[in-house]
């Protein structure tokens, strides 16, 4: 039973990924990779949907971070989704990511302001 | 008699031998020395043998009885219309050659073609296919065919090395032997052509079931699997992994016996584990299930129960389709029923329902599911059987001792007239300090958040209480399984404790304390920080050692 499931969708010039489950040093970096995989060069960007995770840690954090510096040489955004009070939402908080990267409620939010 | 033990006097007749059985009968007079090895040849005994054995005895018996040099039985193999040789006596080569002569052609074929005996009077002047009847220098030959309901199913040929006409009375006597052998030949066939399908239908039987269960930190698992005394049943369990830390147990029979059943079991115990795994409830798994069944040809009918296990909050959610009642297992050993299901089993009514029912199992205690070759006894009530399995499934030292005695009680010797299957998960019982040795490897992690947080629980702690607390020891591992020096064989230490509303967190491993290293690893140190309230990092005798402290609720 694979520890995180990912789902991905493209809407417009937008990539949605959805992720369900946990995300540890275990699974962070293949995740990562597959997420790299899916933005192709005319994409606009990433939305990360953290909705259903359920628990990550500071290796889940530096891949967010990594992804963002990648997409930012090809000039493209990443943009989260997390439940606000989530255990989620509170790591995210407690590692300082919503001051480098938007964290938005919604995936329409997020896809709002990307193709804004 | 012992039949395997060749008699000397038959092997070796000397002149005027009386042989066992026989006396009185004047020995000298050649149609009397014929009857007696026509009586040796007819031995019911022969029946009883194996076929090795019985070829063996035929072809010394046959040998001795004609007074020739060598003696051979060959067998049609019925997929490739050929005689291959089985058996000889003074022609040993033709079988370790393994001699294929086809039907129809050459000395042995045309008999097993013509279905008469033949006989050849100089080998040197004869259409011979075998290549060793020359090779050994043998002369003469005679050939009767082994028939079964009108069929050939062999050949029996004897040679001679010196020339020798073969009579009418040699080729009876020969006849008399094939006849007697052919159907023992075709039984013994037959019998171990069965014996054949049971050892396959036993290994695919065990290749269907799960060949390891599952090692999943907080529960205890265990299962059985005995095959019925003759034949291969449908029985099946399975324990699965699921998404978010949850368990599923399953338990099936497939109604009826043989390598139907099995296969079919194991088209039903892959169904119900792909519906499991997309996280269908138990009900839904089962109808989904029954649904799978309608559509396989030839379907039978199966009972099933299928429950979901959450190790974190005790739940269990389950459905049965017909199926023999699971047991609960108290901590202190009190075993009870479940409520039997009104359900249908799979495949007989259409469009059942399954229903979901909950229950819990608190640490400590056992949930047990079994088929009903464990219960059942022909000429006793079903509710005697069940009782008997209230009566031993008490408190044992884990899940596979509480197998063991199960089987061991309800099944004694082992050998039960249905097949039986049976799988118990027990909850670990939860400790006022829990301690953890665990390999460095970061597929470790899930595991130790999972046995964490169902820890936490147990001792109060608050849904933020225990985010918090599993993130800082998560990250404490995390740092521990990076630096360990030896990956392969590198082990850490995690040590919880729960006094008066706090908890503790120590973490161990075996190398020296590094200075995290780059903004990933500072992050980590930082949202441990975060997260609890007290932090120190020790240097120990063998280590280091990350000590976490946090107040429950604050």
């Amino acid at each position: 039973m694979p520890l995180a499931e990912l789902t991905t969708d493209t809407v417009g010039r937008v990539v949605v990924a959805r992720l369900d489950g946990e995300i540890d040093m275990s699974n962070a970096g293949e995740i990562g990779d597959a997420l790299n995989r899916h933005v192709v060069n005319d994409s606009l960007g990433l939305v990360v949907d953290l909705t259903e995770v359920v628990y990550l840690d500071s290796a889940a954090i530096q891949v967010i971070f990594e992804l963002r510096e990648g997409l930012r040489t090809r000039g493209q955004l990443i943009r989260l989704v997390v439940v606000p009070g989530s255990a989620a939402a509170d790591t995210l908080r407690v590692a300082g990511v919503p001051a480098a990267i938007g964290v938005d409620e919604t995936v329409a939010a997020a896809m709002r302001k990307i193709s804004a | 008699m012992d039949a395997h033990v060749p008699d000397d006097a038959l092997s070796q007749p000397g002149e005027g031998q009386v042989f066992l059985g026989t006396r009185g009968l004047p020995s000298a007079h050649p149609h009397a020395e014929q009857l007696l090895h026509m009586y040796r040849l007819s031995d019911p005994a022969l029946s009883d043998l194996p076929l090795e054995a019985l070829l063996d005895e035929l072809l010394q018996r046959t040998k001795a009885t004609l007074d020739v040099d060598t003696v051979a039985v060959l067998l049609i193999d019925e997929n490739e219309r050929e005689l291959v040789a089985r058996a000889a006596k003074g022609l040993e080569e033709e079988v370790e050659r393994g001699v294929r002569i086809p039907i129809g052609g050459g000395f042995a074929g045309r008999i097993a073609a013509e279905r008469v005996p033949i006989f050849i009077a100089d080998v040197n002047h004869a259409e011979i296919m075998n290549p060793i009847l020359r090779e050994k220098g043998v002369r003469s030959l005679l050939g009767a065919p082994l028939i079964v309901d009108g069929r050939a199913v062999g050949v029996l040929h004897v040679g001679t090395l010196t020339p020798r006409t073969f009579t009418n009375d040699d080729a009876a006597i020969l006849q008399l032997a094939a006849a007697r052998a052919a159907p023992a030949i075709e039984r013994a066939r037959l019998f171990e052509a069965l014996e054949r399908e049971h050892r396959g239908a036993v290994a695919l039987q065990r290749s269907l079931l799960p060949d390891r269960l599952p090692d999943i930190a907080g529960i205890d698992v265990a299962a059985r699997y005995l095959p019925a005394r003759d034949e291969v049943g449908g029985d099946w369990y399975d324990v699965i992994e699921l998404p978010r830390g949850s368990v599923g147990l399953a338990i099936g029979d497939v109604a009826g016996h043989g390598v139907r059943a099995a296969a079919l079991m194991g088209q039903l115990r892959t169904g119900l584990r792909a519906y499991a795994l997309d996280g269908y409830e138990p009900g839904e798994t089962l109808k989904r299930l029954d649904h799978l069944l309608q559509t396989i040809r030839g379907r039978g009918m199966a009972t099933a129960a299928y429950a979901v296990f959450s190790p974190e909050t005790g739940a269990v959610r389950m459905a049965n389709a017909g199926h023999p009642p699971p047991v609960l297992i108290s901590a202190s050993g009190e075993a009870s029923l479940m409520a039997a299901t009104t359900a249908p089993p799979l495949g007989t009514l259409p469009y059942p329902t399954y229903v979901d029912v909950e229950t819990s199992l608190q640490p400590g205690e056992t949930l047990l599911m079994y088929t009903d070759g464990l219960v059942e006894r022909r000429g006793e009530p079903l509710t005697a059987g069940l009782e008997r399995l209230r009566a031993a499934a008490s408190v044992s030292a884990s899940a596979d001792a509480l197998c063991q005695r199960v089987v061991q009680t309800l099944v004694p010797g082992f050998a039960a007239a249905d097949d039986v299957a049976l799988v118990a998960l027990r909850s670990e019982a939860i400790e006022a300090t829990m301690q953890l040795q665990l390999p460095a490897d970061p597929r470790v992690l899930a595991q130790v958040r999972q046995v964490l947080r169902r820890w936490l629980r147990a001792h109060g702690a608050l849904p933020e209480d225990i985010a918090a607390i599993t993130l800082a020891c998560g990250e404490a591992c995390a740092n521990a399984i990076e630096h360990a020096y030896t990956p392969s064989r590198a082990t850490f230490e995690i040590e919880a404790a729960h006094r008066a509303g706090t908890v503790t967190v120590a973490v161990r491993d075996r190398g020296r304390w590094r200075r995290p290293r780059g903004a990933h690893r500072g992050r980590g140190l930082m949202m441990i920080e975060a997260t609890i309230d007290e932090l120190d990092v020790r240097a120990t005798a063998t280590g280091t050692e990350v000590f976490m402290l946090r107040r429950l609720g604050s």
